[in-house]
């Protein structure tokens, strides 16, 4: 069965670059732009794993996966930001990964393969 | 950056003090008279040099919180010094702490905003003395993640208690929530060593191990779940070994955890020469006294044998013995005995009145209660047992604002 991923981000064009990249790589994907948005898919449905940009209007990343995890403490995150100091706060760490983003998206392919395989 | 904060947990619900518990958290339970439990975690703060200090509060904090008002609020924020007590915050569920660590975990942002190197976290209610600052220095010196301070108790009582087994340097080998079997210490197969829940940390390793607890369905609880987790991945967890600034021989820490335990505990302030010593000026405690008029005494008419007396006791301020003969007891302040009434072996809490010709024998009688003339609490054990209830160890206990007069006019049932 394919895996399911849902990927938050404010950026339309990042949207549609997930969605192409991930769909191509044999996931289920889905996008949403804000913190609404992913809670309400996640309401609904479940997702092998979910990827956070951090800062979007509204509710930023960090403060959704608060959220997501204290109503499933199982459900494995990835931050995926344009910056790295929000590493300096604590409850990133309580993501699975934390990438950089970048053009390329090989790092955060890799990481999400590895995750969904542990 | 700090180089510490101090987190201290003062939210136990203290459900085996109750009645004393009834309307106010543990911590904030009257001990000795004047103090209150909290006092005496907060004088070791404050002896320590250490005032960078959050208090994580939950169940009815109401008392709690006015005593630090009154007595806790000298600390200078400008200085960078505080003492803050902290609400539950309700940021990520909505529900009460469920452990030791959930309660550091859902105020994770605290050390986030404060950003100390290490934390050194603490209980509530517990009485010892202790120099924190020799924990710290232990902790740099071994390079430990984590410290547990540990006292020294006889094996046969450790088997209910958090046990550690260590190695001549003091690391940890094992860390073992109530085993049948205590594991003893190096060179003294009778004695164990027990965690007092006093924890230093290096602020990353709590993070860590926080959120990784917090991702289980455990009790989240540092004693049974984060330490013994660290030491099945073999970190660096070292035993702290206690050293009393007590000045005694015996080292003292009490976790006041039953009323029994709470009245021989107060029972042993007023012995002779008792095992935890609240006269040491290098070490005071320190409290929040309102304004009273001077513990008094009146009557000497010995030949009707109405002589206001107080022996082996502690008398708190405003307390009058009118005439009346207290013995080996703890009276709080505002407490009036009056003539004839005998106290013996009681502890007496704020505004406790004693009627003419009573006789309190082994009790503890809570704020306010109006004791009428003649009166007998703890002398006759099946009388008392149909009004109050009565510890395993025999303490007669009169819950806060009980009303021990008669009606006026007797209720009459009519069928």
């Amino acid at each position: 069965m394919k895996k399911r991923l849902l990927f938050a981000d404010d950026e339309q064009n990042l949207r549609f670059l997930y969605q192409t990249e991930f769909s191509g790589e044999g996931y289920e994907v889905e996008v949403a732009q804000d913190a609404t948005e992913v809670l309400a898919k996640l309401e609904k449905n479940t997702y092998d794993l979910v990827v956070l940009d951090i800062q979007m209007p509204g509710m930023n990343g960090i403060e959704v996966m608060e959220k997501i995890l204290s109503a499933n403490k199982r459900q494995k995150v990835v931050l995926n930001s344009a910056y790295s100091v929000y590493k300096d706060n604590f409850m990133t760490w309580a993501a699975d990964a934390y990438i950089i983003k970048s053009a390329d998206l090989t790092e955060l392919k890799d990481k999400i393969k590895e995750l969904l395989e542990q | 950056m700090m180089p510490m904060l101090t987190l201290i947990m003062a939210g136990g619900r203290g459900e085996r003090l109750y009645p004393l518990t009834r309307d106010r958290a543990k911590p904030a339970v009257s001990f000795g008279g004047i103090y209150r439990i909290i006092d005496f975690t907060l004088s070791n703060c404050l002896n320590s040099g250490i005032r960078q200090i959050y208090l994580l509060t939950q169940y009815s904090n109401v008392s709690l919180e006015r005593h630090l008002k009154l007595g806790w609020n000298f600390f200078n924020r400008e200085l960078g010094e505080f003492i803050e007590s902290i609400p539950p915050q309700y940021r990520t569920e909505n529900q009460w702490y469920v452990g030791t660590a959930d309660c550091i975990f859902q105020n994770i942002n605290l050390l986030q905003r404060e950003k100390p190197e290490r934390v050194l976290i603490l209980s509530g209610d517990h009485v010892y003395k202790m120099d924190y600052q020799d924990m710290i220095k232990f902790h740099h010196d071994t390079g430990a993640e984590v410290t547990v301070a540990a006292a020294e108790i006889p094996k046969r009582q450790a088997s209910q208690m958090g046990v550690m087994a260590v190695d001549k340097t003091f690391r940890i080998s094992e860390f073992l929530e109530k085993p049948t079997d205590p594991p003893t210490m190096p060179g003294r197969d009778d004695v164990s060593l027990v965690s007092m829940g006093v924890y230093i940390f290096n602020t990353p390793k709590l993070v860590r191990e926080l959120i990784r607890d917090s991702k289980t369905n455990s009790e989240h609880d540092f004693g049974k779940n984060i330490l013994p987790d660290m030491m099945a991945r073999k970190e660096k967890l070292f035993a702290y070994p206690f050293k009393d600034k007590n000045q005694k021989k015996a080292k003292y820490w009490r976790d006041i955890g039953s009323l029994d335990s709470y009245w021989e505990a107060n029972m042993d302030l007023v012995s002779v020469n008792p095992d935890f010593n609240l006269y040491d000026q290098e070490w005071q405690i320190r409290t929040y006294q309102g304004q009273y008029p001077p513990a008094k005494t009146v009557f000497v008419n010995e030949k009707e044998a109405r002589v206001g007396q107080v022996l082996d006791s502690l008398v708190s301020g405003g307390c009058v013995i009118s005439g009346g003969r207290v013995e080996k007891s703890i009276l709080s302040p505002w407490v009036r005995v009056n003539s004839y009434a005998r106290v013996e072996e009681s502890i007496l809490m704020e505004g406790v009145e004693i009627g003419r010709h009573a006789r309190i024998r082994r009790a503890i009688i809570d704020e306010n209660v109006k004791v009428p003339a003649r009166f007998q609490i703890g002398i006759n054990p099946e009388e008392d047992v149909k009004l109050f209830s009565i510890t395993p160890g025999g303490i007669t206990i009169v819950p806060s604002g009980m009303i021990l007069e008669k009606p006026a006019q007797e209720l009459i049932i009519k069928n």
